[in-house]
């Protein structure tokens, strides 16, 4: 069994009478690309200061390469960071900064040029090892600061929103990067980031993080297709909720109505009885529009259209339904818009599989 | 941060050291000022306020010196506030050729060696026979003391938010009005602590004075330089004391009215 | 606009509004020109004509050797006074940097106090403290239990330590704005790529803030140079410094001539620094975007 780069153990943090942490575990492998993805105020910060020793946990344990570290000082704990406005050293050149974890390690002059050079060139930037860091675009200053991070090594490297500044042409490329780097080298990745959609395209696993707890831990497609909690639902991906009452409980379906008098079916879910307010929840894209004779899905709903936005890619309906809630579907960019004109009646239809169901109140 | 204090504890103790260094000339004073002999001891051996009595003495002139220096800081803040504020204003709401020149012009009395303002404001005021007067004085430390209006209301300025008087010109103000109406209140605070150590600044110059006063005639700086010259007296410490605690009202006064800015924004 | 009375004076009207807000500096603009620029060039002129013109004045001042003395302590001491301020001028501006804004308001009081204290009240304070019969004196008399004397007043010692007293505040404040300019994260950085306290202190935040050392350095060297009070009060008969040789040109000799041309050359030392100053800033920002 090989052990995990990084391990907390009931982790938490106060700040007075408030709960910044509740008692958090979290198991990182070699190897492993695991993001911290939450809104501000969720504890992802904390969390990462603490891993990082800048911070003091008010109680449990942090690990790093199995070895227990919670009250090792922030340089002898073998962590790299990135940080969001880069902290690349203003008065040293491209080669000193990324030289300067192996300087202060005392590593011989030849061995720096080398390891400096390798990682330079890792990160395409070996040409501009001379340059001071202000002569450098934002994206290229954050490449210089990735190097330095990983040539000395470290058991993990953390990532704080390290893409935050930068717009959104760059922050896509250098995902990409970032996420080849880690293939490439097998380094081990704590990434933080409030950006769903860069969280899924890189992450091997998930933390989603809300009000100082970690809500649900999983892979991207785990989260975004079997979410725990309505939260969840919300955070990650585009999602319609439906308020409901449950009107039966069978063996395969949970039955629901709506106060506007429609029935929809739901997966079985332990611990939901007759009678109980649920909140349903249907991604936009898995809503499709039924015509006047369409075969039919297991859930259909009409509604009357608010009318289409057109988003490039793709067209978003809005449409409200009897109980006055508004739904949005999501539908092929080349969809006949003036059968969505605000006022149209439409059909919608899914299948009851798409259909995740919340106890009321849940999440938001 | 725990572990660094730690580690630089000699470095803490010479901070400290410097501290005191910075603070008892001005605090020893004190205790002296309420001795009773005719010579310096530290501490004194019988503690009254004969010195005082002494420094109060009409005869001996100190009274008449703190006047006239009252006088002149008040008239010479005022020269500066009337003319520095709006400067002040005017140089950072405009851009104009030479206007770095301009501004290194107003402000060269900050750089400009003293005794040489003193000597060109001498040999100037004696050339057109007003060596002496109070105007020439006043207008002499207005010199001297203009830059750090520039300075405070220069920084207050930066603080105000543009768009406000772009909204009053838009809504067709003129520069007067919105310089009156919007910026000026605005500004009170930097105004006043400008104002209060631009005094401060005056009421303890020497140099400037020392060359243009007259020398029966002298500001409370200047007789406390000859004193110093030719006998260190006793009394010394008591308009020492006086001094220091017209320092210590104006800092804590002005630090008062910052951090009353600051909490305010 | 079209009122008799605005037309009447519209000339004047439209000069003003073309001088935009530049019209608020006029006023201060003409006050300085008249009585800080024209009194400047008068003492330029008078340094080279009073009465008769001729250099004889800065020719008595090359080859004086009363004068080359007085220019060597103007430098020296300066130069000294200003490494000593920056020295202990870097611990205050450091400790400051290092503690919440609140605390940082109440220690700056402190500094300012004798920043705003007379520099009479300072020089007094001294004479009692330093002087042969003075505070130190007597305690270590009084410990030691000899009648040892330092002498630390009518000196050089007490020129530096008065002066430096009256000087460290200066150096703090640039100091103390460059240190507090650094990004935090910059010091996080280097502490978690492993760099120790001592480390980053000199590897990161020093050079960092050697443009507020160098300020702080030269802007203490160059009030130093032109200091006459401390020197006058706290310094012996061979601690003239240049300020003191105007003083005495003007008081004693009545030579408005020689007094004016020494005048002239401490302000060309000044700016002499003070362009020094400007370039290295000057330097260092290019150097920076390159």
């Amino acid at each position: 069994m090989t052990t995990n780069k990084l391990s907390l153990q009931q982790v938490s943090k106060a700040y007075g009478y408030v709960d910044a942490l509740h008692p958090t575990d979290l198991n990182v492998a070699e190897s492993e690309f695991v993001t911290l993805l939450g809104p501000s105020g969720s504890g992802k910060t904390t969390l990462l200061k603490i891993i990082a020793g800048m911070e003091r946990p008010s109680g449990g344990r942090v690990f790093i390469n199995g070895r227990d570290t919670t009250e090792t000082p922030v340089r002898e704990r073998d962590l790299g960071m990135v940080f969001q406005n880069y902290a690349l050293m203003p008065h040293l050149s491209v080669f000193d900064n990324v030289a300067f974890p192996l300087k202060v390690r005392k590593t011989g002059a030849e061995e720096i040029r080398r390891k400096v050079g390798e990682a330079l060139g890792t990160v395409q930037l070996a040409h501009l090892a001379d340059r001071k860091p202000q002569a450098l675009s934002g994206g290229q200053q954050q490449r210089v600061s990735i190097a330095r991070a990983i040539v000395y090594n470290p058991s993990l490297v953390l990532m704080d929103e390290p893409l935050g500044a930068l717009d959104k042409k760059l922050r896509e490329q250098l995902q990409h990067e970032i996420k080849q780097l880690h293939e490439r080298l097998g380094i081990t990745i704590l990434y933080v980031t409030h950006d769903q959609q860069e969280a899924m395209s890189m992450s091997d696993r998930i933390a989603l993080m809300n009000e100082g707890r970690i809500e649900q831990l999983g892979a991207p497609r785990e989260l975004y297709f079997s979410p725990k909690t309505a939260f969840a639902a919300d955070f990650l991906g585009n999602s319609n909720f439906i308020e409901a009452t449950v009107s039966e409980v069978s063996a395969a379906a949970t039955r629901c109505r709506l106060s506007g008098g429609e029935e929809l079916l739901a997966p079985r879910r332990d611990g939901v009885r007759q009678g109980d307010a649920v909140r349903l929840m249907v991604r936009p894209e898995h809503i499709r529009l039924i015509g006047g004779d369409g075969a039919a899905e297991d859930n259909v709903l009409t509604a009357s259209s608010l009318g289409p936005t057109f988003f490039g890619d793709a067209l978003e309906i809005r449409a409200q339904i009897a109980d006055g809630s508004e739904v949005s579907v999501k539908v092929a960019n080349n969809f006949e818009v003036a059968a969505a004109a605000p006022g149209q009646p439409l059909r919608l239809g899914w299948s009851s599989d798409h259909t995740h169901l919340f106890a009321s109140g849940s999440g938001r | 941060m725990r572990f660094l204090t730690k580690n630089l504890s000699l470095p803490v103790i010479v901070t400290w050291l410097i501290y005191v260094f910075l603070l008892v000339p001005s605090l020893v004073v004190i205790p002296i000022s309420f001795g009773t002999s005719n010579e310096l001891v530290f501490p004194p051996q019988d503690w009254g306020l004969d010195l005082y009595r002494r420094a109060l003495d009409p005869a001996e002139g100190w009274l008449a010196a703190a006047g006239r220096s009252m006088v002149l800081g008040i008239l010479a803040t005022t020269i500066a506030l009337l003319m520095g504020v709006p400067a002040a204003y005017g140089l950072s709401r405009s851009r104009f050729p030479g206007q770095k020149a301009l501004t290194f012009m107003l402000m060269s009395p900050i750089f400009a060696p003293t005794i040489v303002v003193a000597l060109a404001l001498y040999l100037y005021f004696a050339t057109l026979g007003m060596t002496g007067t109070m105007a020439a004085l006043a207008m002499s430390h207005a010199v001297v003391i203009t830059p750090f209006i520039l300075v405070t209301t220069l920084s207050g300025l930066k603080h105000l938010d543009r768009n406000i008087e772009n909204a009053a010109m838009v809504m067709g103000a003129t520069r007067l009005q919105i310089f009156f109406h919007v910026v000026l209140p605005a500004l009170k605070g930097s105004v006043l602590t400008g104002g209060l150590f631009a005094f401060l600044l005056s009421f303890d110059e020497v140099i400037v004075s020392w060359f243009i006063a007259r020398s029966d005639q002298p500001t409370l700086p200047v007789k406390m330089y000859s004193s110093i010259q030719w006998e260190i007296s006793p009394v010394l410490s008591a308009i020492s004391t006086f001094l220091v605690a017209i320092t210590v009202v104006g800092s804590v006064v002005a630090a008062f009215i910052s951090s009353a800015e600051t909490d305010g924004i | 606009m079209t009122t008799p009375m605005l037309r009447r004076d519209g000339r004047t009207r439209t000069m003003l509004n073309r001088l935009g807000f530049g019209s608020f500096v006029l006023p201060l603009t003409l006050f300085m020109l008249l009585v800080f620029c024209l009194p400047l060039i008068g003492v330029v002129r008078t340094s080279i004509c009073d009465g008769d013109c001729s250099l004889v004045a800065y020719v008595d001042f090359a080859t004086g050797k009363l004068f080359h003395r007085a220019l060597i302590n103007t430098l020296s001491i300066g130069f000294v006074t200003g490494l000593v301020s920056v020295i202990c001028g870097y611990f205050v501006a450091y400790h400051l940097s290092r503690m919440t804004a609140r605390r940082r308001r109440f220690f700056l009081v402190l500094v300012m106090l004798p920043f705003w204290t007379s520099i009479l009240v300072k020089s007094f304070a001294f004479t009692v403290i330093l002087g042969t019969d003075g505070i130190i004196n007597n305690a270590l008399q009084a410990v030691t239990g000899t009648d040892i004397v330092i002498p630390m007043i009518f000196n050089r010692a007490g020129v530096i330590i008065g002066m430096a007293h009256w000087l460290i505040p200066f150096a703090v404040f640039p100091i103390l704005s460059s240190l507090l300019s650094q990004d935090k994260a910059l010091r996080d950085a280097a502490e978690i790529m492993g760099a120790r306290p001592w480390d980053i202190f000199w590897k990161v935040t020093f050079p960092l803030s050697l443009p507020g050392v160098i300020a702080g350095g030269l802007m203490s060297s160059v009030i130093g140079m032109g200091s006459f009070v401390t020197p006058a009060l706290l310094g012996g008969r061979r601690d003239m410094m240049m300020a003191n040789l105007v003083d005495f040109y003007v008081r004693e000799a009545l030579d408005w001539r020689m007094a004016s041309a020494i005048a002239v050359i401490l302000v060309l030392i000044a700016l002499l620094i003070l362009s020094l100053a400007a370039w290295l800033r000057q330097r260092q920002e290019s150097g920076a975007a390159a």
